[in-house]
């Protein structure tokens, strides 16, 4: 056949595919049903008596019931956050004393005892291994708790009776209703959480939750919320209310990022997304006991060991990056004074200070390890006794002495609560924007995904910080 | 810091902000207005002409420089060095005072109607964009593509013979495909049509047919026809439309006596306890979110009723091929039902 023929045929296709109009995936799908139907009708037996189990459509109209809906879902994801973060505790002191308080020390004498030079033995073992044992202990235990529940009441069908109950109040915003979902996965890592926007299948929709997941405050930012707030706000009402209302300003965080996460999707969806496919469905599956063993099994390779490993390799460069800073000396001062000293001004400007932003610098691969190099910094720009030395982080037993080091490092309840609001609103963490990028194959939804954050925490909490000084 | 106030930081904060609003917020904002005037370039405005007098010139009207002068928005002057070159050009020519196409320019015309029109239908079938910005995106479009691109475009969407409006593509060789059907003000009552077409300018009309939601492709019944108003029956609901809004809409009308199903409904109206077979999907319902539906089993003579009502009002869950599928309002309105 030579290449006139081949033109004709498809200049004569092309002009059939004219004449035949628009209607043409339409019919061939019909098609396709009606002879399934047929297939079905002579092959398969139905048993009419079983027809869709009567216990489904049950649990389903209480679950979606007007009544009972809501309650009993803000009973169930309440239950298993307040399980992550109360049940973490215990495992996490274990691992903490177990990494940090015994083994670091019997590798720092087996490095002495070998005579390993003084740079090598703090880079390796006062920098790397900390970072990487303070996120194991801190990360590991409320992942291996809060995936596995996760998955089971995912895996038990629910989940989507979630996302159906919640639909609407995301379509406001311009989002899907499974982004309720992804959003609780996002408080147990975001980097998990945006993983899970992969069962959003519409590509706008998909883009504003993976974008917006960073409002949900994770694990990693949970700890320091506890801390800050019992520490400073705690301490301003009288101590018979003080655990509760410091539990109350953690909540309203969580609460303020949640309010964010619905602006901003609702903002993205107006602006510069709004050019991308926009499609919905969401399938009720029914609903079957969860393969328990199975389940913990996968969520816990599939979930939190890909997780921590991730979290592994970004925070054993974070660990040695601090310790470099702290213990090279450029003229008299080390880079890492010498960096706070130069962010002062700014960070003054948003009621923060040098240590808060260099901190937040250094520990962009994992948030749990951000009191604790604030901790180091305060102590070292300072010159308070205490702490374990240049480049070494550390956290101390007690509230009250935590709370001592740092209003000695100048904080007030201003620094406090800003500090709380940028840690809601700062960059992801190294890992989620690893897995942004994974996720959506874009340098320029990464970078967007990253700054975004980081901008509007500017914001707030300089607007914070000038009206706090204008009328407190 | 030795002059800080929080006064005087949070004003300069305001400014920069102020500053950022006035040149970037959307479409009025100085920077799209400069970017935009930067690239309206003489081909531009040749190629705005072209069209216009395209589109008068179809519908039995003349123009003289005058009423190009009102209708294009740009400066006279330029209209003007444009409409000179054009003639020179051979693109058009006088006829006393009225300006006509010439051979040449209403090829050029209808290629550049080809673009708009495909641009539209891409942007229906493949983005997410609302209907409300198809036509200002498909009027900057249309002088970017050049000829191959703008084949390749559309052998991409498969060749359509209609945009989302119903208007008719223009073919590679020029061909454009017939559109049936009279003004919604001219049929009389008790006429049953089919609208086939839906005018997207101007844009006021246009929002007003939007927001009643009559969908492209459905079939009406004339019910009232007067001065004052228009009121037909669709898909089990009632539309009352003023005559100037109405004429917006081309409806064919069905001359053989086709079996009218008087109980076709939209799935939106389906209550709890009631059953259907599904009739179709409306062309409406476009690109992904089509073929999602289709694929999902939304397809003619499937039985369809509400397995889950949502307690916030939507979505609702039907239960379609022994499974159950939200879907959300706007989607339920876009599928024909038959009410068992």
């Amino acid at each position: 056949m030579n290449q006139k023929n081949i033109d004709n045929i498809i200049e004569l296709s092309n002009e059939l595919r004219w004449q035949i109009g628009d209607d043409f995936h339409d019919n061939l799908t019909e098609g396709i049903y009606a002879d399934a139907a047929d297939i079905v009708k002579d092959t398969v037996q139905v048993d009419h008596s079983k027809k869709r189990f009567r216990l489904d459509s049950k649990i389903d109209k209480i679950v979606t019931s007007k009544t009972f809906g809501f309650p009993i879902m803000f009973l169930i994801l309440g239950t298993v956050l307040w399980l992550t973060i109360v049940g973490a505790n215990y495992p996490s002191s274990l691992l903490a004393n177990l990494l940090l308080d015994n083994i670091h020390p019997l590798l720092k004498s087996g490095a002495a005892s070998i005579g390993m030079p003084w740079w090598l033995d703090g880079f390796l073992i006062d920098g790397v291994y900390l970072a990487v044992a303070w996120v194991i202990a801190v990360m590991l235990p409320p992942m291996a708790i809060f995936f596995p529940m996760f998955t089971l009441l995912e895996d038990f069908g629910y989940l989507p009776r979630v996302a159906f109950n919640l639909d609407s109040l995301f379509k406001k915003s311009g989002a899907h209703g499974k982004q309720a979902l992804t959003m609780s996965m996002g408080f147990g890592c975001n980097a998990a959480g945006v993983v899970a926007t992969r069962i959003i299948d519409s590509p706008r929709e998909r883009l504003i939750a993976i974008i917006t997941n960073n409002f949900s405050l994770c694990n990693g930012r949970w700890p320091t919320q506890i801390l800050i707030a019992t520490i400073f706000i705690g301490a301003v009402v009288p101590s018979s209310i003080s655990s509760f209302v410091s539990l109350l300003a953690v909540i309203g965080i969580a609460v303020l990022g949640m309010a964010f996460m619905f602006t901003v999707s609702w903002a993205l969806s107006k602006t510069v997304l709004k050019g991308e496919v926009s499609t919905f469905n969401l399938e009720l599956p029914p609903y079957r006991p969860p393969r328990f063993w199975k389940t913990i099994y996968t969520s816990l390779i599939d979930r939190t060991l890909i997780v921590l490993w991730r979290a592994i390799v970004f925070a054993a460069p974070a660990g040695a990056v601090i310790w470099l800073i702290s213990n090279i000396y450029i003229g008299n001062e080390s880079i890492a004074s010498w960096a706070i000293s130069s962010m002062d001004g700014f960070g003054f400007l948003l009621g923060l200070n040098g240590v808060i932003l260099l901190a937040y610098i250094v520990a962009i691969p994992a948030n749990e390890i951000v009191i604790p190099t604030i901790l180091m910094l305060t102590v070292m720009v300072t010159g308070i006794s205490g702490g374990e030395g240049a480049g070494v982080m550390f956290e101390l037993d007690s509230m009250n002495a935590t709370g001592d080091v740092l209003r000695a490092g100048g904080w007030t309840l201003l620094t406090a609560i800003n500090l709380m609001l940028f840690s809601l609103l700062h960059n992801p963490c190294s890992t989620t924007i690893y897995t942004i990028y994974k996720e959506t194959k874009s340098a320029k939804w990464t970078i967007f995904a990253s700054i975004m954050p980081v901008i509007l925490g500017f914001v707030v909490t300089f607007l914070v910080a000038q009206f706090w000084r204008l009328f407190i | 810091m030795n002059n800080y106030n929080p006064i005087s930081a949070l004003i300069i904060f305001f400014v920069i902000v102020a500053l950022l609003f006035v040149f970037f917020r959307p479409i009025k904002g100085w920077f799209w207005i400069l970017r935009k005037n930067f690239k309206n370039n003489e081909k531009t405005i040749i190629e705005d002409i072209l069209k216009q007098l395209y589109h008068f010139e179809n519908s039995g009207n003349k123009v003289d420089m005058k009423t190009l002068v009102q209708v294009l928005d740009y400066k006279n002057t330029r209209i003007v060095e444009a409409i000179n070159k054009m003639t020179i050009n051979d693109l058009i020519y006088f006829e006393s005072d009225i300006l006509k196409l010439s051979e040449t320019g209403r090829e050029y015309a209808l290629r550049i109607v080809r673009v708009h029109r495909l641009w539209e239908r891409y942007l229906a079938d493949k983005t997410g964009f609302h209907k409300t910005e198809w036509h200002d995106r498909a009027e900057m479009m249309e002088h970017k593509l050049n000829h191959d691109e703008t084949n390749t475009l559309a052998a991409h969407l498969g060749n359509p013979k209609f945009d989302p409006h119903g208007d008719p593509i223009p073919t590679k060789t020029g061909k454009v495909a017939q559109v049936n059907g009279v003004e919604l003000p001219l049929l009389q009552v008790n006429t049953i049509g089919r609208i086939t077409h839906i005018e997207d300018e101007p844009e006021v009309i246009y929002k007003q047919i939007l927001a009643e939601n009559i969908h492209i492709g459905s079939l009406i019944r004339v019910i009232e026809n007067n001065n004052t108003r228009i009121t037909f029956q669709s898909e089990g609901e009632e539309f009352k439309l003023a005559p100037i809004v109405a004429a917006n809409l081309t409806v064919s009308p069905i001359e053989k006596e086709v079996v009218i199903e008087d109980n076709i409904a939209r799935l939106s109206s389906l209550d709890e306890e009631e059953t259907a077979k599904i009739i179709g999907i409306s062309k409406e319902s476009r690109g992904e979110s089509r073929r999602r539906l289709l694929d999902l089993g939304f397809v003619k003579g499937a039985k369809i009723s509400i397995d889950l009502m949502n307690p916030l009002g939507e979505p609702h869950a039907y239960l379609i091929k022994g499974t159950s599928i939200a879907l959300r309002k706007d989607q339920a309105a876009k599928i024909l039902i038959k009410k068992d």
